[in-house]
């Protein structure tokens, strides 16, 4: 039976462990720091873009809730979604800094089957005892992240309570956990800069950052598409197995998760691959790009809808197919061509 | 084609005592300690599960019995022995889940025994308030015990007869993998009930008298609880007789002689691959981290019992045998012959010696989280453990995630060592 995966960063820590690598042979550490270079100042650019758009939601939760309107609302659902969508962009890095503290599952629980979320909130909200960020550290990964945010600005039942924002202590909650999203981000962007030397320095953290986008592909394609769309396990269609179905951007986070590994992963992939004589091979990789993004902007939408008549669902099988061949492409062909061998990750199992 | 299964070396390294009945018999004419090959450790992988299934199969039926004796006279002493019966059988099974991973056949037919979490408000009465389901579960409230029919879905199902294939049939009905209506977690739901507890201590409290004759039954429909439990314990048997037919040797037409008959690389991959996906993915990704890090009791494995540190236990249990070779049966006698152990140890004895270690510690961090669940005094069972703040709690549960992952990544390595280029199950075993 196939039921929840969360990404867990466990491999990597292990996969990133110099010792444990005997096999990482010292000419390629040599010829491999400028790959590393390339993708340690990559992916620090998008996890700045994470923090300013962290900082951002934090300031706009703050503006809506010291004089709410619905104009101020609306704002501060952009600037959830902005924040949101950089996340999903730096979403595949599963080693370094974004492991400490469980930090990937912070900023997203997901999936979330049994709604921990709605929970947790009605536990915080039980009473009218203020909701402090020390408050929010204590209480586990479902509260201190974007679903709850998400949560608390769209879920439709809890709009309709008479806890809906903008009331006191919901906005306590609202302004608490965008807090401790932006304080994560900023920590999570310096500590990466941080980790620039040990990073380039150690020749497994190019297996460590394939594997990553490797992983990153995998669960796009059988968590994030394959398992809502009804396509494994009991066949039926779920936008609950989707993630941000509460805000209907679930596409809009496959497609920033594509547009993610484009900007922070494949440039420094292209230049490897080419180095290796595998220059067609990324020529064939950056098409598939194309194709995979072609399906966008028009297929944001939500995926309740995509979902529910077979014309509209014939669109979404359009970009899981293209996603599928893009998988092959880097899991299949350039990961095995390499020798990267894909280990175990926190996705086996059922 | 092999005609016949070839005997096996033998290691008799740990004096026992070898009964008749023992799975391997079969193999203990020849004692002749050769190198162990691929070929003969996958054969004797083959020789583990089928003493593993036959030994969750023997436990099933004391398990059988007991519920029947309950039902025929629930008094509190026979639901006592009936809970017992379950957590014996929990022993043995929980060891033969690392064949499911990688071996395809385990594993689709292992969720009729074993899915969790599941909705139990599909099955029986449940406490309305605070009863959280999954989202979008048309079944999780229907309550087929107080039933004649049940709507799950838009689609009407008659449960007037509950027979164990129709029991088999509301699996995951209505396309909702919480809806379980079998296996051990609804039998272990029909003896304790629900957990109320939340994150303090104590398990699910269901009265004995839910299974009463007459006026002294509680919460409605005794008579047909009582059919229901019957026939989920029923049908536990004939699913593990199936699977031990299986594994069994000299029969040309099952999944031991397709697994003999294939590349024995495949059978090897399928062993390592089953360990460390239930290491690190399984065991401890799903079944602790998420619970400890979301805080979150709804996913406890043996969540209406407190079970779930000996779950956890006998799972890290059975990935020790599996690289070790050794099997201790329920009836004491141990099962042993050429291991992953001998083979890695051919060319890469500290590796060997390192991993064997590793399994050692998690099955000391693994024991220590079993200790403080069975404290005799206070106890701190797997919900306490994952409670917000308790630091302690949360320290014990870490050290056997720590150990997991450590034990991982030797297991990757020893797949290396071994020759074996990838661990996806999908790049493997398709002839399956």
């Amino acid at each position: 039976m196939k039921r929840r995966i969360l990404a867990l960063g466990l491999i990597s820590a292990l996969a990133a462990a110099p010792l444990a690598t005997a096999a990482a042979s010292s000419e390629a550490a040599v010829s491999n720091t400028e790959y590393r270079k390339q993708w340690h100042s990559d992916i620090h650019s998008g996890y700045q873009a994470l923090a300013t758009q962290s900082q951002a939601l934090a300031d706009q939760a703050k503006t809506y809730c010291q004089s709410p309107s619905p104009e101020a609302r609306e704002q501060t659902r952009q600037a959830w979604l902005d924040a949101f969508l950089a996340w999903q962009q730096v979403r595949f890095v599963d080693f370094g800094p974004v492991e400490k503290g469980n930090r990937a599952w912070q900023f997203q629980f997901w999936p979330d089957p049994k709604n921990l979320v709605a929970r947790k909130a009605s536990y915080l909200l039980r009473n009218d005892e203020p909701v402090t960020a020390a408050g929010i550290s204590e209480s586990g990964v479902a509260v201190q992240g974007f679903p709850m945010v998400e949560y608390l600005l769209y879920d439709q039942p809890f709009s309709n309570s008479e806890r809906a924002l903008p009331a006191d202590h919901t906005c306590q909650l609202l302004t608490a956990v965008s807090r401790h999203i932006a304080d994560n981000g900023a920590t999570l962007a310096q500590d990466w800069k941080d980790f620039q030397s040990d990073y380039v320095e150690h020749a497994p953290y190019t297996d460590s950052t394939i594997r990553a986008a490797m992983a990153g592909l995998e669960i796009l394609e059988e968590r994030r598409l394959a398992t809502p769309m009804g396509l494994r396990g009991n066949g039926k269609r779920s936008v609950y197995s989707a993630d941000a179905w509460r805000s209907e951007t679930s596409l809009a986070a496959v497609n920033a998760s594509v547009r993610g590994l484009r900007q922070y992963f494949m440039p420094a992939f292209s230049t490897l691959l080419e180095n290796q004589n595998k220059a067609d091979l990324a020529g064939r990789i950056e098409q598939q790009f194309d194709e995979v993004q072609a399906n966008f902007p028009g297929l944001e939408r939500p995926m309740a809808q995509l979902l529910a008549d077979d014309t509209a669902f014939r669109s979404l099988q359009s970009l899981y197919i293209d996603v599928t061949q893009l998988t092959a492409l880097v899991n299949d062909r350039a990961a095995v061509e390499l020798g990267v061998v894909r280990g175990f990750n926190s996705s086996d199992g059922d | 084609m092999k005609a016949n299964v070839q005997p096996a070396p033998l290691v008799l390294a740990i004096a026992t005592l070898v009964s008749t009945g023992c799975a391997n018999t079969s193999l203990s004419d020849s004692e002749a300690s050769e190198p162990a090959t691929k070929a003969s450790v996958v054969e004797h992988y083959a020789d583990l599960a089928h003493a593993g299934y036959e030994d969750a199969l023997i436990t099933a039926k004391a398990l059988d019995k007991a519920t029947d004796r309950m039902l025929a006279n629930p008094t509190e002493a026979n639901l006592q022995a009936a809970r017992e019966a379950w957590l014996a059988a929990r022993v043995p099974y929980q060891q033969t889940e690392v064949f499911r991973f990688g071996n395809a056949i385990v594993d689709d037919w292992e969720g009729q025994l074993n899915a969790w979490p599941l909705d139990e408000g599909l099955i029986d009465y449940v406490q309305t308030d605070g009863y959280q389901y999954e989202l979008g579960n048309a079944g999780a409230t229907a309550n087929i015990i107080a039933s004649e029919r049940v709507n799950i879905g838009g689609e009407t199902i008659d449960v007037s007869r509950l027979t164990p294939e129709l029991l088999a049939g509301l699996n995951e009905a209505g396309g909702s993998e919480a809806n379980v209506a079998t296996g051990y977690h609804a039998i272990e739901f029909l003896l304790w009930g629900q957990d109320l507890h939340g994150f303090e201590q104590g398990s699910g409290e269901r009265p004995v008298t839910d299974y009463a004759k007459g006026a002294d039954c509680t919460n409605g429909n005794c008579e047909r609880r009582g059919q229901y439990l019957d026939a989920v314990t029923d049908l536990l048997i004939t699913d593990l007789e199936w699977m031990v037919a299986q594994w069994a040797p000299e029969d040309s037409d099952n999944y031991r002689s397709q697994l003999m008959n294939a590349d024995a690389d495949e059978g090897v991959q399928k062993m390592l691959f089953g360990m460390g996906s239930l290491s690190l993915g399984e065991l401890a990704g799903e079944r602790m981290k998420v619970a400890l890090e979301a805080n979150s009791y709804e996913d406890e494995h043996d969540c209406f019992s407190d079970n779930t540190h000996n779950s956890h236990y006998y799972n890290g249990q059975g990935i020790q045998n599996v690289y070790t070779g050794l099997y201790r049966r329920v009836d004491g006698t141990l099962v042993s012959g050429p291991s992953l152990s001998d083979l890695v140890s051919q060319n890469a004895p500290e590796l060997d010696s390192r991993l064997k270690v590793q399994l050692e510690t998690t099955m000391a961090a693994l024991s220590d989280l079993k200790s403080h669940a069975e404290a005799e005094e206070n106890p701190m069972p797997f919900d306490v453990m994952i409670a917000p703040g308790n630091a302690k709690g949360a320290d014990i549960v870490n050290g056997a995630i720590m150990a997991l992952v450590e034990q991982t990544a030797s297991i990757e390595q020893a797949a290396r060592q071994l020759g074996l280029e990838t661990l996806s199950p999908d790049d493997a075993g398709h002839s399956f």
